[in-house]
């Protein structure tokens, strides 16, 4: 905006104080909060008070990464009083795509102290809180129970079921958010928080709520592995700020006011049934079909394990143990392990390829066409595992050749089939699935998986292969 | 927006692995259906489907939450019915930030 003077007409001092929560008057601005935070004052329904009411709030971020990244810089520049930040990695090359609060000179730096060094850049009034560990069922508890509001910007169902469940116990809001490759998830839960066990009338739900179980370990994919675009995850966080600063500010977390009390801002109280934000961006078109969604939620779940009727989880409980969240999280899944005669080390493959003892054969790679492209071994076809396990299914169903679900050249002969994969799991699915499906032409064609895939042969054979 | 679904069809929203699982992010299907028949009608036409994304998704009927549960005699289950024009959306959880 041109002429960014100040507006000497409003007051310095004297109405510039605000009500706490206990209907006490607090605090009053200092000069230098006054000027910077003076843009956001004057917006309505933030003023004095709302900005007193974040300076006097306490705001834990979990995840110093993609989301916590964004978010922490607008909860800072906001001047929410007290910011702690959980994390326990540290800063690599592949993350400053998208986690922009950490930099390329402190690469090797615990995420939560060079998150802090540019927070404090950025502001250097708030007080800022370092947890430079993972939250665990153990920790979690004592150090959530010192904050006013949660977001989670974590990036495993472990911990989002964790820090759920904490938040259901010691009744603190939860501003959750979550995304990977092209979409992302935002949703506000536990807003205003109600006693765990309260089902007769209309409470915020939980992460559990939402969510009952945790989608097999299959299926999940990290960004680490699935890749992520900046924006996506970017926009998330920066919503999770806005959510944070708008339920601090106006004090939505709080109980409702009792009647008498006429200076609570008339802002929509009811997150009972909050809005899930869904974020999808589409890289093969300019705009996409269906960029945002905004999806109304249900409320708690009369029967959910954490916040429902007759709920057993405790503080206690979880500390010791109970729920397995490790479990939970990693229930039935089909763990392949191949017999040792169809399997081959990626230094075994190698050697025989060397010295000539390999028969000629075709060399599947199963990744996902992206990662292939990056680079792959002499001769190998590109068949993506997902894709192949679509088709597979279709081929049960419908009794169609199983023979076209190799690459074109591939399903004559007895030519021996090796599969290679990322890190070894899928190329034994792929084996397995090849051989259900009678391509081993009854044992006479050799079907082997190469062990630990390629992440093995860098380690073990190539060091310049371009793994990602 | 997805385009309007053809004469007694629904359009169905396939989000996140939903959407890797079917190859698609939309599809038209018959209508109407009951909503208890939803999972049994995605599981024929993407075997597997259930188990790997269906049972810890969520789902909407035209932008509202739907309780989809396992118990065949549940309230909502048994009375809502998926008609022509609506827009279905299977929403799974995604977990990494």
């Amino acid at each position: 905006m041109a002429g960014e003077t100040k507006d000497n007409s409003l007051p310095k001092n004297g109405l510039l104080s605000a009500r706490s929560s206990d209907g006490k008057f607090s605090r009053r601005l200092t000069d230098d909060e006054f000027d910077r935070y003076s843009r956001q004052m004057i917006v309505p329904g933030m003023g004095r008070e709302g900005q007193l009411r974040l300076i006097e709030s306490r705001l834990l971020i979990i995840g110093a990464g993609g989301l916590g990244c964004p978010a922490a810089q607008y909860i800072a520049g906001a001047g929410v009083g007290t910011i702690g930040i959980v994390d326990g990695d540290i800063v690599e090359a592949s993350n400053l795509h998208r986690q922009v609060g950490h930099a390329t000179s402190r690469l090797g730096m615990k995420k939560v102290d060079s998150l802090i060094t540019h927070l404090k850049a950025l502001n250097p009034l708030p007080t800022y809180i370092p947890y430079d560990f993972q939250l665990t069922p153990q920790n979690a508890a004592d150090i959530i129970s010192q904050y006013d509001l949660v977001l989670d910007c974590t990036d495993h169902p472990i911990t989002r079921y964790l820090i759920s469940d904490i938040c259901v116990l010691t009744q603190k809001p939860l501003v959750s958010a979550a995304a990977v490759q092209k979409s992302g998830q935002l949703t506000v839960l536990n807003c205003p928080p109600a006693p765990q066990g309260l089902v007769d009338g209309e409470y915020p739900p939980c992460y559990r709520c939402c969510f009952r179980k945790p989608p097999p370990p299959s299926s999940m994919v990290s960004c680490g592995e699935a890749g992520i675009m900046g924006p996506v995850v970017g926009m998330m966080g920066m919503a999770q700020a806005g959510e944070a600063i708008k339920i601090l500010a106006s004090g939505l977390h709080l109980p409702p006011p009792t009647s008498d009390d006429n200076t609570a801002p008339p802002l929509e109280r009811n997150l009972a049934r909050p809005t899930l934000l869904i974020y999808t961006y589409d890289l093969d078109s300019a705009v996409g079909p269906y960029s945002f969604r905004a999806l109304k939620m249900g409320g708690r779940k009369k029967n959910c394990f954490a916040c429902g009727e007759g709920s057993t989880l405790t503080l206690d409980g979880i500390k010791t143990g109970n729920p397995d969240y490790v479990q939970f999280c990693s229930a039935p899944t089909i763990n392949v392990r191949l017999p040792p005669e169809q399997r081959i080390t990626a230094v075994a493959y190698h050697a025989a390829k060397e010295k000539g003892e390999l028969p000629a054969h075709i060399l599947v790679d199963t990744r996902e066409k992206e990662h292939f492209s990056f680079g792959s071994l002499e001769g190998a076809v590109n068949m993506p595992f997902g894709r192949f396990l679509m088709n597979a299914a279709a081929v049960k169903r419908t009794g169609g050749s199983a023979r076209d679900l190799l690459p074109t050249g591939a399903a004559d002969g007895d030519a021996p089939i090796f599969v290679v994969c990322r890190t070894g799991q899928d190329s034994q699915e792929t084996v397995e699935k090849l051989r259900e499906l009678g391509l081993d032409n009854g044992g006479q064609r050799k079907i082997v998986d190469i062990m630990g895939g390629l992440r093995a042969w860098k380690q073990d054979v190539d060091p310049t292969f371009p793994f990602i | 927006m997805a385009s309007k679904p053809p004469p007694g069809h629904f359009n169905i929203l396939y989000f996140a692995t939903a959407g890797s699982y079917t190859a698609k992010n939309v599809e038209a299907l018959p209508a109407p259906l009951p909503l208890k028949k939803l999972f049994g009608t995605l599981e024929e036409r993407y075997q597997g489907i259930r188990a790997s994304v269906l049972d810890h998704s969520l789902v909407t009927i035209n932008l509202t939450y739907v309780d989809v549960t396992d118990d065949e005699a549940s309230e909502d289950g048994d009375q809502i019915v998926i008609k022509e024009g609506d827009e279905v959306a299977i929403i799974p959880p995604v977990s990494s930030g």
